[in-house]
């Protein structure tokens, strides 16, 4: 589908970053709806995405990116993501996958990486088994040969693979250790499926990839369980943009809340000539309101913890950030359904007319909340405090 | 005084905001020592979460209330100040009635709290609703007595 990359501005700082990502926001808003109701995928939308730079904004200052804040990277997704959640959902293993990247990779590697995402290149993901026990088992084997390395395995929920131009792709060597090897689009053995039909996130294209005797240089592998066999903040990391991408959706879920619960007829027994003039559904406006408001407040304090993590990694600082994060995952995925849910209470009847969409919002949110269970957030917190376990290390905390 | 009228309120004051949060604490603390000492339940993962639901209404609570402490602080209008007083208010009071829950269910005790029906958290969520859905401003804190 993506052939060749293209040109991508450079960001140089935190405030660039953020107003981009409003003016951005802004026109990806007018046909999210359409999109969705389609499922088309954002093919021109991603290219603008790459050209405007917001792809490389983490790359460290010393490899010429902006090395923004993870408070500033939350706070991009959000903003994509209340106008299109499935656009802000696409960097996210993108943006995982350039920590990896600092984290484990050689100077060369880095060198090279880093320079063809600020150029405007795409990283999609190979992550999760089609067939594993569980999320963190990896049947996918990498094979190492001399200078080459050969990968065979079946991959799901291939978030914006379709979309890459390069496919970091896990797979495990004899030991079952992690290793990333960065597979370009059109190497022979690798296929990506649009298999993708789940009722939200549509236009995220996270659909299947196989590899059958992929082979790549020995060069285009890092040894990823790195990242996660001495304390860092790249679980942290792949969690606060889902937090972000959730909290954007709950923000999105309002906003449209408050537009059509003003136009909602007022009820029988009310009184009152307007639905805006409903008390329940005034004081329904105002516990959302100060929940999300909550809820943006927790995910700018994960930021400020990833970073600390990201300056000084240990045990403490890394358990800190999974910690704080859990928190902003749990509260943006409960709100992202209570908006998106309230909006129909609100709004009466005719607002489930499939000619709004609005569906889109609940369908979205229910999606993307279930890439990990907020369930296990509440433990991990309640773990630490009771018992004084610190959260395991891996992707998903 | 209908739906539409924004509520009167007294000098803007984060102080019960403050003393909620701090009783929440408080009742956190007590419950979480009691539960320790049961060793059979120390390790029941509804016991277990149930924490995690406490600290994340309390951290809530601490971070909105920095908010409108901020808000207080720096160059929002008089009615910016009064929602982010009024939704650092909620955050607390719920972050409390979570905390009693809590106690009651692990501990068996209830600690008693104040009333506040004087200055009911009904008000609060009228006032957020008014502004931000019909754009009603809240009454200035300025000129109230």
């Amino acid at each position: 589908m993506t052939t060749s990359p293209p040109s991508a501005h450079i960001i140089h700082s935190d405030a660039e970053a953020i107003a981009v990502a409003h003016k951005l926001a802004a026109r990806f808003a007018v046909e999210a709806s359409v999109r969705d109701r389609e499922r088309r995928l954002p093919v021109a939308e991603l290219d603008e995405f790459s050209a405007s730079g917001l792809w490389g904004i983490t790359v460290p200052k010393a490899y010429g990116g902006a090395g923004v804040s993870y408070v500033t990277v939350a706070e991009v997704i959000k903003i994509i993501s209340a106008a299109d959640p499935s656009l802000g959902q696409i960097p996210q293993n993108h943006l995982g996958v350039l920590d990896i990247l600092l984290q484990t990779a050689s100077e060369e590697q880095k060198a090279y990486y880093f320079g063809k995402v600020l150029q405007g290149y795409r990283f999609g993901n190979a992550f999760s088994e089609a067939n594993s026990k569980n999320a963190g088992a990896f049947e996918t084997r990498i094979r190492f040969d001399g200078d080459t390395a050969q990968i065979d395995g079946e991959k799901f929920y291939c978030t914006g693979a379709l979309f890459a131009h390069i496919v970091p792709t896990v797979g495990g060597n004899e030991q079952n250790q992690a290793f990333i090897a960065f597979i370009e689009r059109g190497t022979p053995g690798l296929s990506i499926v649009d298999s993708w039909d789940g009722f939200g996130q549509r236009t995220t294209a996270s659909g299947g990839v196989t590899l059958k005797a992929v082979k790549v240089s020995r060069r285009a592998v890092i040894p990823a369980h790195n990242a996660f066999d001495s304390p860092t903040a790249n679980g942290p990391i792949s969690q606060i943009i889902q937090a972000a991408v959730d909290t954007g959706i709950a923000i999105g879920a309002l906003e449209e809340t408050k537009r059509y619960a003003r136009e909602a007829r007022p009820w029988i027994d009310s009184g009152h000539d307007h639905g805006w003039q409903d008390p329940f559904s005034i004081a329904a406006i105002g516990e959302l309101e100060w929940r999300i408001h909550g809820t943006e407040a927790i995910l700018k304090k994960a930021g400020i913890a990833i970073d600390q993590a990201l300056a000084t990694p240990n045990e403490e600082t890394v358990a800190h950030a999974s910690l704080v994060v859990a928190q902003a995952k749990v509260l943006s995925a409960e709100n992202a359904l209570l908006a998106s849910s309230k909006l129909f209470e609100l709004a009466g009847t005719r607002s489930v007319l499939g000619k709004y969409n609005l569906d889109r919002h609940w369908r979205n949110a229910r999606t993307h909340t279930l890439h990990d269970p907020a369930r296990w957030k509440y433990h991990l917190i309640g773990n630490y405090l009771l018992n004084g376990v610190k959260p395991a290390r891996h992707a998903w905390n | 005084m209908n739906a539409l009228t924004q509520p009167r309120v007294g000098a803007l004051s984060l102080t019960r905001a403050q003393h909620d949060l701090a009783t929440a604490r408080q009742l956190f603390d007590a419950t979480l020592g009691f539960v320790r000492q049961q060793v059979h339940i120390a390790h029941d993962p509804l016991v277990i979460s149930r924490f995690g639901d406490l600290h994340i209404r309390i951290e809530v609570a601490v971070a909105l209330l920095e908010r409108a402490e901020g808000s207080l602080a720096g160059t929002d209008d008089d009615a910016e100040i009064s929602v982010a007083v009024a939704e650092s208010h909620l955050a607390s009071a719920d972050a409390l009635s979570a905390a009693s829950n809590a106690e009651f269910e692990l501990t068996g005790q209830r600690t008693a709290l104040p009333g506040s029906v004087d200055d009911p958290l009904r008000a609060k969520q009228q006032l957020i609703g008014n502004f931000r859905l019909n754009g009603i401003h809240p009454p200035s804190f300025r000129s109230a007595g």
